[in-house]
């Protein structure tokens, strides 16, 4: 019944990347001024840049792209409403912080980007929580998504952070590492014990081969590196954004909606 | 409380012969795929003998419909005067949330059209006075239209095991189950 929905899969990690980036910034101007004033554009053209692309692959997953203003039209009661307006205003203010900051920052800016890119994070988590998909009907796809922006976030934003800010990213990003090993190591073995089509979410998860390599690509092999090494290379962002991918992929496919089941147990 | 047709299924009678998805199709002629009515074997831990039992199941037009919750344009209304749940196709644009959300299958996608659908509950045949495509054509009576306002629902059950209980939706459909069939077995032979 599922497939891999490749634009949200896109979409969702993307925007959640650059969601993640801005709040580790946010989280790095409470430890004094930024050093680098030359890489400040830069992050923030990334920032942009992931959001934009993300949002472009969003578009393709309407039957009819023409109608996307169209999305804002029940802000009343749909969560794809909210998400919409607050990803557009997020994208907004990335841009308005791409102007504005060319080599000195704006702390006021940045912490209301984060925040309302975090409000937007809670929109879809919102929106893909629906009562159909029992395993997720619940606060784990704000959880899962929060991880993300966590882990990419701060592995993306370790190449941007001056040398005295690197101690701090790079403790956001083990601990994301760890904290997203653990909730996707239990949160499947939880389920087991759950309804049936939970279970059978749970099974259907840790029977997947992208589970594990997510698994071990995106989590496992970061933080071994990180344990052998005691540093945080610049190029394991690579490792954590092939993992949140292949991740979000196993999240839209392998969730079972209740409907499969209708004549069964549940 | 409001008007509100709903399918009653009576499982009973049912006998699994797929006239009504069959009627369903014939009157609405559905791109190769899309399914507005499902009739759907119950499982044998619900039904454990030979013989096979089965729900008819299309669009449950609940009280609280996810589907119309979740369009992010509008598409889907509630009529007032008898609680149908409508899509207007016009304004989908097939996003799939309502696809994704509806927790019974309701709304199809359309390969062809690149929009949701489902079942209308025949809502212009029941304003020209007819019944829906699949009620009429049951040769057992097994699936008919009722107003829940009405209906004597004595004996009949709400959530059947077998099909999803969402109470916050309140599905409008009612069901009567399937009796067991008895054995008869002669002693000593």
């Amino acid at each position: 019944m599922n497939s891999y929905e490749t634009p949200l899969v896109l979409f969702t990690v993307f925007s959640q990347l650059s969601v993640g980036m801005v709040a580790v910034n946010a989280v790095r101007s409470f430890v004094g001024p930024e050093s680098q004033p030359q890489k400040i554009r830069s992050e923030w053209l990334v920032v942009g840049a992931a959001l934009l692309a993300g949002m472009i692959a969003s578009v393709f997953h309407l039957g009819h792209p023409a109608g996307m203003a169209r999305t804002l039209a029940h802000l009343g009661s749909a969560w794809l409403s909210r998400e919409a307006l607050s990803t557009g205003v997020f994208l907004g203010l990335v841009v308005v912080g791409i102007v504005l900051m060319r080599d000195k920052t704006n702390r006021g800016l940045i912490v209301l980007t984060a925040l309302v890119g975090l409000l937007a994070l809670f929109c879809m988590g919102m929106t893909y929580s629906p009562p159909s998909f029992p395993a997720i009907n619940n606060v784990l796809p704000f959880v899962f998504f929060i991880v993300t922006a966590a882990l990419l976030g701060s592995s993306v934003g370790l190449s941007f952070a001056p040398a005295s800010k690197k101690p701090l990213v790079s403790s956001i990003f083990t601990i994301s590492l760890i904290v997203g090993l653990v909730v996707y190591l239990i949160v499947p073995c939880i389920w087991l014990s759950g309804g049936e089509v939970m279970r059978q979410t749970g099974q259907s998860w840790i029977a997947s081969p992208l589970y594990w390599a997510r698994i071990i690509v995106g989590l496992a092999l970061p933080l071994a590196v990180i344990w052998t090494t005691k540093k945080s290379p610049g190029w394991l962002w690579v490792l954590v954004l092939a993992g949140e991918l292949m991740g979000r992929a196993v999240f839209f496919a392998s969730t079972v909606h209740t409907a499969t089941n209708i004549g069964g147990i549940y | 409380m409001a008007k509100q047709l709903a399918f009653f299924v009576d499982s009973d009678k049912c006998m699994g012969c797929f006239t009504c998805a069959m009627a369903c199709k014939n009157q609405y002629h559905q791109e190769k795929g899309v399914i507005w009515r499902r009739v759907y074997p119950l499982a044998e831990e619900i039904y454990p003998h030979r013989e096979r039992a089965f729900y008819s199941l299309a669009c449950n037009h609940c009280e609280n419909p996810t589907c119309l919750n979740v369009c992010p344009v509008k598409a889907y209304y509630k009529r007032d005067q008898d609680g149908i749940v409508v899509h207007e196709q016009e304004k989908c644009i097939g996003c799939g949330n309502c696809i994704r959300s509806c927790p019974y299958g309701a709304p199809q996608y359309n390969p062809v059209l690149k929009k949701a659908e489902k079942c209308s509950f025949c809502w212009q045949r029941i304003d020209a006075g007819l019944s829906p495509a699949c009620v009429q054509s049951c040769p057992v009576d097994a699936i008919q239209m009722v107003d829940l306002d009405q209906f004597d629902a004595t004996g009949l059950v709400h959530y059947a095991p077998g099909f999803p209980k969402f109470p916050a939706l309140n599905p409008s459909v009612r069901f009567r189950l399937p009796k067991l069939p008895v054995v008869v077995r002669r002693e000593g032979i």
